[in-house]
C-alpha cells in the first residue's frame, strides 16, 4: 500500500424508518496506513465474472483502481455502489442494539466488515447518520458528524421538510462536501 | 364556497412551483422543496435578483436568537390554527387528532433543536435512552423551550403502569380560549399532547398521548396530558433496570 491511499468514506442519512435521505461518497488522499487483507492476495482475479464487482467487495480487496476490460480506470473491490448499500444497511442491526444501551449520540466503529469500517451518529429524533470508511480517523469523523448534525438540523426546521423527504438541496450538499474535504 | 377557496389555491401555488422550478433550473428543479434560495412563489419569480442574495436556511445560527416570542402573536397563531381545523373536520376527536397531528410537526423539531443547543457543543453528546429522565426533560426542558416555563406536574397512574400524566395548571395555549358548552370535552391542548408525543417518538418511546380537561376551582384551565406507554417501552425498561 501506498504511503497516500486513496481513501473512500461513504455517508448515509437514514430516517427514523431507516429510508435513506441522502448519500455522499467522499475520497481522501490523507496518508494513513491500512493493512491489505491477506484474503484479497490470495484471490484470483474474478473479472470475467459478472458478480465480479460483488466478489472483490466481499472479499475486501483494498481500493486500488484497476483497469477494467473496457479500457476505462474504475474503481476496484468494495467501491461498488450496492455492495456499499448493504454493509451499510447490515450495520444497523449492530447499530440498533447499541444505541439501546449506549447514550452517546456517536458511536464509533460500532460494526466492521472486511476493509470496511462503520460508525454511526444518532441524533436525539432517531436519525441516523452512518459512516463507512477505511483508516482510523475518530476526532475527524466526530467533527465531520457535528457538522452535518447541525447542518440536519437546520434541514429540517424547514417546514417543507418532513421526516421522510430526500434531502436534495444543494446548500447542504456543498456544505456536507465542504465538511468532509476538512475533516475526513 | 370556503371550501373551494383552499383547494384554487392550493393548485395555483403548486403549479407555479412546478413551473418555476422547470423555468429556472432545469437540472435541479427537485430541489424546490428544501432549497429556500431557488423562488417557489409567482412574488419571488417577479424580482429574481433578490433571491440571489437571500441567505439560504444554512447560513442561519441556530442559537437562540431572542429570549421570546411574544404571546400575543403566537396566541394569534394558535386562534386562527384552530379555527383553520376547526372548518375541516366532522368532530371534536377529528379535532383533536387535527390539532395533534399539527402538535407533532412542531414536537419534532423542538426535540432536535433543543437537543442541539443543550449537547451541539458538548465532546460527547448523548441522548436520553431511559424513559423516567427523558419524561423529566419533556416537563422541564421541553415545556422550557415551548412554554418559557416547566409544566406543574408529573404524576405516575395508580391504575395502569404504562400511563403517566404531565400537569399544567395554566397552559399557554388556553390562556384566550374559551370553549363552547356543547365542545365541553375539546382540550386544545391536543396541540401540546402531539408535541409532547413527537418528542418521546423521537427519542424512542412511541405513546399514544392525548389532553384532558382538569379544572380545579383555583386553577380552571388546568389540563392533563395523559401518556399512554406502547408495551415495547416497558419492557425495554425492564431489560434495563
Amino acid at each position: 500500500m501506498p504511503s497516500f491511499a486513496l481513501m473512500s468514506h461513504h455517508l448515509f442519512l437514514l430516517s427514523p424508518s431507516d429510508t435513506p435521505l441522502y448519500s455522499l461518497t467522499h475520497y481522501s488522499t490523507k496518508p494513513t496506513s491500512t493493512v491489505a487483507s491477506p484474503l484479497s492476495s490470495n484471490l484470483p482475479n474474478w473479472s470475467t465474472s459478472a458478480f465480479a464487482g460483488t466478489l472483490t467487495a466481499l472479499s475486501g480487496a483494498g481500493s486500488s483502481a484497476h483497469q477494467t476490460a473496457s479500457g476505462t480506470v474504475r474503481m476496484g473491490g468494495g467501491q461498488d455502489r450496492h455492495v456499499i448499500q448493504m454493509i451499510a444497511n447490515a450495520s444497523l442491526d449492530a447499530i440498533e442494539d447499541i444505541m439501546k444501551t449506549q447514550n452517546a449520540m456517536f458511536l464509533k466503529s460500532v460494526d466492521k466488515f472486511n476493509e470496511w469500517t462503520i460508525s454511526a451518529f444518532i441524533t436525539p429524533g432517531n436519525m441516523k447518520f452512518v459512516l463507512l470508511h477505511e483508516g482510523k480517523n475518530d476526532d475527524g469523523i466526530k467533527s465531520f458528524f457535528t457538522d452535518v448534525w447541525e447542518l440536519y438540523v437546520k434541514t429540517m426546521l424547514n417546514p417543507f421538510h418532513t421526516a421522510h423527504t430526500p434531502i436534495k438541496s444543494l446548500v447542504f450538499d456543498a456544505r456536507v462536501r465542504a465538511s468532509a474535504k476538512k475533516n475526513l | 364556497m370556503s371550501y373551494q377557496q383552499p383547494h384554487s389555491r392550493i393548485s395555483v401555488l403548486s403549479t407555479s412551483s412546478v413551473s418555476s422550478g422547470e423555468h429556472l433550473s432545469p437540472a435541479a428543479s427537485s430541489t424546490r422543496f428544501s432549497l429556500p434560495s431557488i423562488p417557489t412563489t409567482p412574488n419571488a419569480l417577479a424580482r429574481p435578483s433578490s433571491s440571489a442574495a437571500r441567505p439560504s436556511i444554512y447560513d442561519r445560527p441556530l442559537t437562540k436568537p431572542r429570549p421570546d416570542v411574544s404571546a400575543a402573536a403566537f396566541t394569534f397563531l394558535l386562534s386562527e390554527l384552530v379555527q383553520y381545523t376547526q372548518k375541516r373536520v366532522s368532530g371534536i376527536n377529528d379535532l383533536e387528532r387535527r390539532l395533534n397531528t399539527l402538535g407533532y410537526r412542531i414536537g419534532s423539531r423542538v426535540l432536535e433543536l433543543m437537543a442541539w443547543r443543550a449537547e451541539g457543543a458538548s465532546k460527547t453528546p448523548k441522548r436520553e435512552i431511559r424513559f423516567l429522565p427523558a419524561l423529566m426533560s419533556v416537563h422541564t426542558q421541553v415545556w422550557r423551550a415551548v412554554f418559557g416555563k416547566p409544566a406543574d406536574g408529573i404524576e405516575k397512574s395508580v391504575e395502569n403502569a404504562d400511563e403517566y400524566m404531565i400537569i399544567d395548571n395554566d397552559p399557554l395555549i388556553e390562556r384566550y380560549i374559551s370553549v363552547p358548552k356543547d365542545m365541553s370535552q375539546l382540550s386544545c391542548s391536543s396541540f401540546t399532547a402531539g408535541i409532547v408525543e413527537a418528542v418521546l417518538d423521537g427519542l424512542g418511546f412511541p405513546a399514544r398521548v392525548t389532553a384532558h380537561n382538569t379544572p380545579t376551582t383555583q386553577f380552571p384551565s388546568r389540563t392533563t396530558i395523559l401518556i399512554k406507554l406502547e408495551k415495547s417501552v416497558l419492557e425495554r425498561e425492564e431489560v434495563l433496570k
